[in-house]
């Protein structure tokens, strides 16, 4: 019986082959309890401002979250984190499935990765031995060879291999990690930090299935509540649509409101949006559902193989992201060439946003002739090619070509082409915009501009969960502080401290492990019963201040990992685009107010405690949340 | 016509009957569609957007007609 933790981190450097394990005690976990946030201390306190994010001294950080192993549904998620190439500042990316929970039975919250091995590894952990690996014969290899591979050589098939593709290897700046061909560290280029030290996978295969159980302060109270929650799975309105339709859902209901992301922001409907649609995938593609550990909701789509395009099933179906960013972002209607590209991207394991949203932008230069057939070396770009979408896939996952460019994301291109491209790039801090348009729920914009992750659809809670008073959502999200139900586009000062508390509860979300389609007011799991969670995990007399405490903690160690590397509020914007009206769908003619943005955000810092100038947490915020010694 | 055609989306459908998203009802002469979710047990507070023809409507005041195709969803929240 412990406090949920094993107290363990693993160390490795790379380039010294050193491996040793460190240890941390009960008060600091309370500060810093897992996934984002132990990434954050890390990452501040370790690599410092300025260093180059494809260097040996970038750290790469693998944490467990706090609930990650419990048996409890929607708690398997993992943080990947290092200073992201992408962005140049504190780069993370989540993902479910199954290499958490089994690092945590091998014993440890977090690995630790810095420096760069001479040749391409990978690492190998078991509890109490963790050891590199030659990896030269594996370098080049797509993820079904590397996982086959790796598992025989460990004579395990039960080991989780976490790994990049040829995109991290060729350093593919949006480039993702993978484990299982289903689970996806996707955003901010973590595999391009992989692949810069030479890491081709780290494998895990722990021995201790129950040892969460044994962790756990209170183990028969979260066995109970676990059990209650996989019944709730079933019961509830949301999970259960999860379940039954997964994201792709939103494609309907986004080209409903007017805010299905459309030839690159342009549009918010989509003439072909029934032809990319969940009927569309039930009926083409879909082959039943995946799931993550311990998991009842089973949310991840299973392709048919096969098809015009030769589908391989081994790489998942499309999510929303793929289908709007390779769908209607690019004005291509053919579901079975969407599928492929996203199947291309989880076979090279790259960011289906970023890279769906650098082709869009592409294609948009295209098509006003800011780049012609000499500049991409005669693809012909433009809006609703299939074969030009798919062929630039290729050529930005093994950087030829155009490709090369294209790999650097659509910030970096937009500066290599000149004149008026930067209007095209749909980027906040060099990342790309999730397929989700602010113009419809603004609240997302507060998000995407001042995420430390740049545009980022996942950081706190979309308007249109929080509008109508008799809503579930909403009701559930009364329990967070939330007294009052907003209409989605209404952007004022109150909008901003409703931003501000669900920013606070996603993050520690991400800081417990939890998956985004766990907690309310997302989903099934209510406010109390994540409380209850982390009491039975931890035995502490924790409350919602202190849980919401430990989300804005990790919030403000990213923001000052960012202040340090040169970031200021000027960066805290949004593409200019989306204060010009949409150009078409049911909300054609909404603009989003540039006026109420500065007003919400004026606010948005003064709650936060951060200087207006330089944006950095103020001596007084970093005292409140306990970090200003670091 | 007097049937009127009615998707659910998300987890509207949760309400249905059968958990179906797609319903065809009978519908004789014009009704608020408010009434007609009511009486399929569709609660109100879960729907953000109603659409009647393509075209959309305001849930509390909307009327159809025999022969509507009408798509509702409730919020959605992004992922």
């Amino acid at each position: 019986m412990g406090y949920g933790s094993t107290g363990k981190i693993l160390r490795v450097n790379l380039s010294s082959g050193a491996i040793w394990e460190e240890t941390f005690d009960e008060s600091f976990y309370r500060r810093y309890p897992g996934g984002k946030a132990l990434a954050g201390y890390f990452l501040l306190r370790e690599v410092p401002p300025d260093t180059d994010p494809l260097s040996p001294e970038n750290l790469l950080v693998l944490a467990n979250g706090l609930l990650t192993g419990s048996p409890i549904p929607t708690t398997s998620r993992f943080t990947a984190a290092a200073r992201s190439p992408l962005t140049g500042g504190y780069g993370e990316s989540e993902a479910g499935g199954y290499f958490g929970p089994e690092l945590k039975m091998a014993g440890y919250e977090a690995v630790l990765i810095s420096g760069r091995a001479a040749s391409p590894v990978y690492l190998s952990i078991e509890p109490g031995q963790a050891v590199l690996k030659d990896a030269g014969h594996l370098w080049g290899q797509n993820p079904d060879v590397v996982e086959k591979q790796v598992r025989s050589e460990l004579g395990d098939d039960r080991v989780q291999v976490l790994q990049i593709g040829i995109a991290g290897e060729q350093q593919v700046l949006y480039a993702a990690l993978t484990h299982g061909m289903r689970h996806y560290n996707g955003r901010n280029g973590i595999g391009a930090v992989m692949g810069s030290k030479n890491l081709k996978a780290v494998a895990v295969r722990g021995s201790k299935a129950g040892l969460y159980r044994e962790l756990a302060s209170a183990p028969q109270d979260l066995a109970a509540l676990g059990q209650r929650l996989a019944k709730e799975v079933k019961n509830h309105p949301q999970s259960w649509d999860m379940h039954e339709k997964g994201t792709v859902v939103m494609v309907s209901g986004f080209q409903a409101a007017g805010i299905l992301p459309t030839y690159n922001f342009h549009s918010g409907g989509f003439d072909g949006a029934a032809k990319i649609n969940l009927d569309s995938i039930q009926q083409e593609l879909l082959d039943g559902r995946d799931t993550c550990f311990a998991c009842a909701v089973r949310c991840k789509p299973k392709n048919r193989s096969g098809g015009p395009y030769d589908l391989n099933a081994d790489y998942g179906g499309p999510e929303y992201e793929a289908v709007a960013g390779f769908g209607s972002n690019c004005g291509i209607d053919d579901l079975q060439a969407v599928a492929k590209a996203n199947e291309l991207c989880n076979t090279y394991v790259m960011d289906t946003i970023s890279t769906s949203a650098t082709i869009a932008f592409a294609m948009e230069c295209f098509e006003n002739g800011l780049i012609g057939l000499k500049e991409t070396g005669g693809l012909e770009l433009r809006f609703g090619n299939v074969p030009a979408m798919l062929q630039a896939v290729e050529l930005i996952a093994h950087r030829q070509g155009f490709g090369s460019q294209l790999a650097d994301g659509s910030l970096r291109l937009a500066q290599t082409i000149g004149g008026n491209a930067m209007d095209y790039a749909m980027q906040v801090k060099g990342q790309e915009l999730a397929m989700h348009d602010p113009r419809g729920k603004v609240n997302v914009g507060l998000g995407f501009a001042i995420s430390e992750t740049g545009a980022d659809h996942l950081v706190s809670i979309h308007d249109t969960l929080l509008q109508n008073p008799d809503s579930i959502s909403f009701k559930a999200a009364q329990a967070l502080g939330i007294k009052n139900a907003l209409p989605a586009r209404l952007l004022n000062e109150e909008k901003a401290a409703t931003y501000f508390i669900c920013e606070n509860w996603v993050s520690l979300e991400k800081v417990l492990g939890l998956c985004f389609f766990g907690p309310a007011p997302r989903s099934y799991m209510q406010v109390a019963d994540v409380i209850a969670l982390v009491r039975a995990a931890t035995g502490w007399d924790i409350d919602l201040p202190e849980l919401l405490r430990i989300g804005e903690r990790a919030t403000n160690l990213a923001r000052v990992f960012n202040i340090r590397n040169g970031f200021s509020p000027a960066d805290d914007d949004l593409p200019a685009r989306l204060f010009n009206p949409l150009e078409g769908g049911a909300l054609a003619g909404v603009a989003y107010s540039r006026h109420d943005f500065a007003i919400a955000m004026a606010e948005l810092y003064r709650l936060k405690g951060w200087d207006p100038i330089s944006g950095m947490p103020s001596p007084e915020t970093r005292e409140r949340l306990e970090i200003a010694d670091l | 016509m007097t049937t009127i055609s009615l998707r659910l989306g998300g987890h509207l459908s949760f309400y249905a009957p059968e958990k179906q998203s797609q319903l065809t009802l009978p519908l004789n002469q014009p009704a608020g569609l408010a009434d007609i979710l009511q009486g399929l047990g569709v609660p109100l507070g879960e729907v953000a957007i109603a659409s009647v023809n393509g075209s959309m409507v305001e849930l509390a005041t909307a009327q159809v007609k025999p022969g509507d195709k009408i798509e509702l969803y409730p919020p959605m929240g992004g992922g």
